[in-house]
């Protein structure tokens, strides 16, 4: 995997997007999967199923990140479909990585809001 | 060196697990400042109570509704003329405040008569007002007056009046946000699902986390009332009691202050399945991006881009006098937490300024994820900053304005500084568009007021004033 | 026709006149020099009181807090006594004085203050061995009195507990103003100096209207320093202003020092503040000077324009500290208006019997109403009521909206004015204060004229 371009997006993650730190980790792993899922799915141009209220708060998440991303990184344009689903499954892991496995945040496993 | 131990805190050195200074390569793995922690007695912290919390930050900013103070007659007054929310009813809410006055005897015997008492003299005296809070204080609590028996039996001697109760003693918790918690889960327990909304649109919003100061909830129920969505309830600005009895009906949430109102919309989650989407509404970029994606949740982009194009017409080239002239300001925030990181951004990418160092009140671990994620390297991050400390960091860093509370602002004022009212704003609104545009003109306006060069000059010094001699 | 006096019948209140005990005790302790006071109780008792302060003042006060959190409610509050105290004192060097106040939650929790600075007392001797700190035992629940009584109880916890024996004589007079504002304070100050009389202030506020300087620096703090308090023992005599804010201190120090005690009445308008100056003049023996007969004729020469021609029959709602209210509506008689309505804002019934009240009531020749305990929906349900004419308003500003929503003049005065500019800064005490207090309602009334359209061309000629 490109770890630049991995650096690239998430970079832009951590400053942008409010959804990967909601208040407990079951949340944040809800989004991080959700938004990632939609987003991947827009870049490589798979359909959409958008039924549910939680598929079209990921998909309203997924597409401002997925505008973003072409107009920031115009790399993305002409990466392929297997390296993109690499690169956002990178990005998962290492936004899993920073605000919920090593997150030191004491209130993430609390069991309430 | 990441978590810094200020000279000023040499005695009290559990203080450096407070103050971070974020550098390069670090992140909020290895560092993130505790919050959320008790206090330390003597420091001179910024901090308020839990009843203030509730009280004065949410519950106090309905508009139709009595806000019964069970405690001695301090809490009422103290939190009575301390906020700039108002109201499109007159502003009933700044007016008024309700105390049941407790005095000793009531301490010793027990206060619930005089509640109940309070209580139904509230109603007669102001008949047209059938909505009513009681909070608990201090004493009320320590001495363990049942208030939710009271109110159970004043709403069964008064068919038509409905009654929160909120146990919300100063001392529970550190800071406000124990208010805030205790609020937000006992309205979602005890009141939401009482009342259906009236539906007026197939698209329909709560807007959490906002309390209307100086006119914000005004400034996004215009852009919602545009794109055609219904705001079932504000959680609270210019909100009704009954609005947030229906906060269930409604089809998202959106969320601004995550902090004081992350917990209604984490918890209608989980009961109502209503998703919740997090946006900032201080800011052009942010603005239209939390636009945008409330416009996608309903698939109705093309109003949120027509509402978009036009508002940035209007307001940008407003928005870019201010940025061209306050590029390169140093600014400090020291406010209650979340506006640290909706603005530490927001200003530098839309006015070019640079946040050099942050203080939170009463924010948690979460609020210091998001605002060192997004704030710059080189700026110090600060839990429950207090006096010594902040005339520390401002030698660190100097910065050219404050965006704080009035009374920080008067400190700041002896060193030159200017002050923006953080917590209240100067003239405001601040958010959506035309907000931004007001609060960077207040920026600009205190950076640039000539008063500050007068004050640096020494008259018994070298330099002489230009006297301008009259005309002929 | 005469003069009832009455109170509230409502168990609760909408809308309080006053704050609570902790509040006054928080202001009275501020008026020290290098002193903090720690309040003992959740940080709101004193976050709110220090933002009440900035409104009215536009100035920052410190006031430090034990943060009084969950546990120390449940096992007491004694370490963060000692914890409060010493941290205090290792990061202010020039600390000296740390009035400890309590509030309502740590007297029901019962924490036994003075054991607790008996402690702090030997830990900072083990600490500072060079240096002395006064600590002050305040106890003010906020059951009980409120900011009025607090102002006192603080003030007379100062004494006791500063004053510790009788000093040498030092030819000075104490001077207890009470509950006022630094141009009161400036007032009173100058009259001392005009009368060659050599006064010490408690608590001297003068410097609460401070500058920004070309250094930066910081002088918003009280100006009566441990050495005046200390010396107090020693003075000719006290003169208090304020019967229910600082009479109780000046009592105590005749009580255990016989520095004679003289309660005067508090100089709002001409008589009262003749009175003042008078009995100063018979404390001392120094006759009162040509400058504050000419400052009287003045004032008396510009209340003489406005009196018959503006003032008369004018009726007056006044509320505020009981001193003031009383010694306001001396004064609006003096200047042919007529009280009709005062408002005292606690459950203190002396007040009732307050002499100064009993000689109003009988010469009063209108209807005029007293309502002790009272809150300030008491005034909007009179005020907003046809049969009850108000012609005027006086009080400080948390009743601005019954004088807004009512369409009434108001003249902002006592504590707090935060929704007026500079207030702080000028006297109503004295002849200048009357003067002042005189033309700033006169300017009131002209400029309600002109925006009602009242009779405004009267004001073409005058």
């Amino acid at each position: 995997m490109n770890t630049e371009k991995l650096d690239q997006l998430f970079t832009y993650v951590q400053e942008r997007c409010l959804w990967q730190f909601f208040s407990r980790s079951w949340d944040r792993q809800e989004n991080i999967d959700g938004v990632l899922n939609t987003a991947t799915d827009m870049l490589t141009g798979k359909e959409l199923n958008l039924e549910t209220p939680m598929d079209r708060l990921f998909y309203a998440d997924a597409k401002i990140l997925v505008a973003d991303i072409r107009q920031r990184f115009p790399w993305i344009e002409d990466t392929g479909a297997a390296q993109i689903r690499d690169l956002m499954q990178g990005l998962k892991e290492r936004l899993v990585d920073y605000t919920i496995t090593r997150s030191l945040n004491g209130e993430l496993h609390h069991s309430l809001y | 060196m990441p978590m810094v131990l200020l000279t000023c805190d040499k005695d009290i050195p559990e203080r450096e697990k407070h103050v971070y200074l974020k550098v390069e390569g670090e992140d909020s793995r290895d560092f993130l400042p505790i919050s959320n922690a008790p206090t330390i007695p003597g420091t001179l912290s910024e901090r308020g109570c839990s009843f203030c919390g509730a009280k004065l930050v949410i519950g106090g900013v309905l508009k139709d509704t009595i806000q019964m103070i069970h405690g001695p007659i301090g809490c009422a007054y103290d939190t009575w003329h301390t906020k700039r929310y108002p109201s499109d009813n007159g502003h009933f809410q700044l007016k008024y405040v309700w105390s049941t006055d407790m005095k000793e005897s009531h301490i010793v015997f027990g206060g619930e008569k005089r509640l109940e008492k309070a209580m139904h003299e509230a109603f007669d005296e102001m008949p047209h007002i059938k909505r009513m809070f009681v909070y608990t204080t201090c004493p009320t609590a320590l001495i363990g007056d049942d208030v939710k028996a009271v109110a159970k039996k004043v709403m069964e001697a008064r068919p038509d009046v409905d009654i929160f109760t909120c146990e919300c003693p100063g001392f529970a918790g550190v800071s406000q946000s124990k208010g805030h918690h205790v609020l937000n889960i006992g309205w979602v327990n005890e009141k939401v699902g009482n009342v259906e909304p009236e539906i007026t649109s197939k698209y329909t919003i709560n807007f959490i986390g906002d309390y209307n100061i100086q006119g914000d909830t005004e400034v996004l129920q215009r852009y919602w009332d545009r794109l055609g969505i219904q705001v079932i309830a504000h959680f609270t600005g210019n909100a009704n009691y009954d609005d947030l009895r229906g906060m269930h009906r409604a089809q998202l949430n959106v969320v601004n202050c995550a902090r004081s109102a992350g917990y209604i919309a984490n918890e209608l989650k989980k009961r109502y399945g209503i998703p919740r989407l997090d946006i900032d509404t201080w800011g052009f970029n942010y603005m239209a991006e939390g636009i945008r994606k409330v416009c996608a949740f309903f698939g109705i982009e093309e109003k949120g881009e027509a509402l978009i194009a036009e508002e940035y017409a209007k307001w940008k080239p407003q928005l870019d006098w201010y940025k061209e002239r306050l590029t390169g300001t140093k600014m400090a925030i020291w406010t209650g937490g979340p506006r640290l990181w909706h603005w530490t951004k927001s200003v530098e990418d839309d006015l070019g300024v640079q946040v050099v160092a942050m203080s939170s009140k009463f924010g948690h671990q979460e609020d210091f994820e998001k605002v060192i994620a997004r704030g710059s390297t080189g700026t110090y991050y600060i839990d429950d900053g207090n006096e010594l400390e902040f005339f520390e960091i401002i030698d660190l860093v100097k910065p050219d304005i404050i965006y704080t509370g009035p009374r920080v602002g008067e400190l700041i004022k002896k060193m030159h500084i200017p002050y923006i009212n953080g917590h209240a704003y100067h003239n405001g609104p601040y958010m959506g568009f035309e907000g931004f545009v007001n609060m960077a003109r207040d920026m600009y306006n205190a950076k640039s007021n000539p008063l500050l060069k007068l004050a640096a000059t020494d008259i018994r010094g070298g330099a002489r004033t230009v006297i301008r001699e009259a005309a002929e | 026709m005469g003069c009832v006096i009455t109170s509230k019948e409502r168990a609760g209140v909408i809308n309080p006149m006053y704050d609570c005990q902790p509040a006054g005790a928080q202001f009275a302790g501020i008026g020290i020099k290098d002193c903090i006071p720690l309040v003992h109780g959740g940080q709101g008792c004193s976050m709110f009181v220090r933002l009440l302060f900035a409104q009215h003042f536009k100035e920052n006060f410190d006031i430090a807090s034990t943060s009084l959190h969950e546990d120390s409610a449940v096992f007491g509050g004694h370490q963060r006594i000692q914890d409060g105290v010493l941290t205090l004192a290792r990061r202010y060097p020039d600390l000296r004085v740390i009035p400890l106040i309590t509030t309502c939650s740590t007297e029901v929790i019962g924490d036994d203050i003075e054991g607790n600075l008996t402690k702090c007392n030997q830990l900072l001797r083990e600490e500072f061995p060079d240096r002395k700190i006064h600590l002050v035992p305040v106890h003010t629940p906020s059951f009980k009195a409120s900011q009025v009584g607090g102002y006192a109880e603080c003030l007379t916890a100062v004494v006791k507990t500063m004053v510790t024996h009788k000093v040498a004589p030092t030819g000075k007079l104490n001077l207890f103003p009470g509950w006022v504002n630094p141009g009161d304070v400036t007032l009173l100050k100058r009259y001392m100096r005009e009368m060659d009389v050599d006064a010490t202030v408690f608590m001297d506020t003068e410097p609460f209207d401070s500058p920004m300087l070309p250094g930066k620096e910081i002088l918003t703090h009280g100006a009566t320093t441990v050495e005046d308090i200390v010396h107090a023992s020693g003075a000719l005599g006290s003169v208090a202003l304020a019967r229910y804010e600082s009479a109780p201190a000046a009592k105590y120090l005749n009580d255990e020092f016989e520095v004679p005690a003289h309660v005067v009445p508090t100089p709002y308008g001409i008589a009262n503040t003749d009175a003042m100056l008078q009995k100063i003049s018979e404390i001392t023996g120094k006759p009162i000077p040509d400058s504050l007969v000419h400052e009287r004729g003045l004032a008396i020469d510009a209340l003489q324009d406005l009196a018959h021609m503006f003032f008369a029959n004018k009726k007056v709602a006044i509320y505020g500290h009981p001193d003031l209210v009383i010694g306001l509506a001396e004064f609006c008689m003096e200047v042919e208006m007529e009280p009709v309505l005062l408002l005292f804002g606690d459950d203190n019934n002396k007040v009732k019997k307050d002499p100064r009240l009993l000689a109003m009531k009988e010469r009063v020749s209108w209807d005029m109403e007293v309502v002790c305990n009272a809150d300030l929906w008491e005034l909007e349900k009179r005020a907003s009521n046809p049969d009850y004419p108000i012609d005027l308003i006086m009080g400080h500003s948390k009743g601005r909206y019954v004088a807004i929503d009512n369409n009434i003049p108001m003249v902002r005065v006592g504590f707090p004015t935060f929704d007026r500019a500079g207030l702080y800064r000028h006297p109503t005490m004295g002849y200048q204060g009357a003067m002042l207090l005189g033309e700033t309602i006169a300017n009131t009334f002209f400029a309600h004229m002109e925006f009602n359209k009242d009779r405004e061309w009267l004001l073409n000629t005058w």
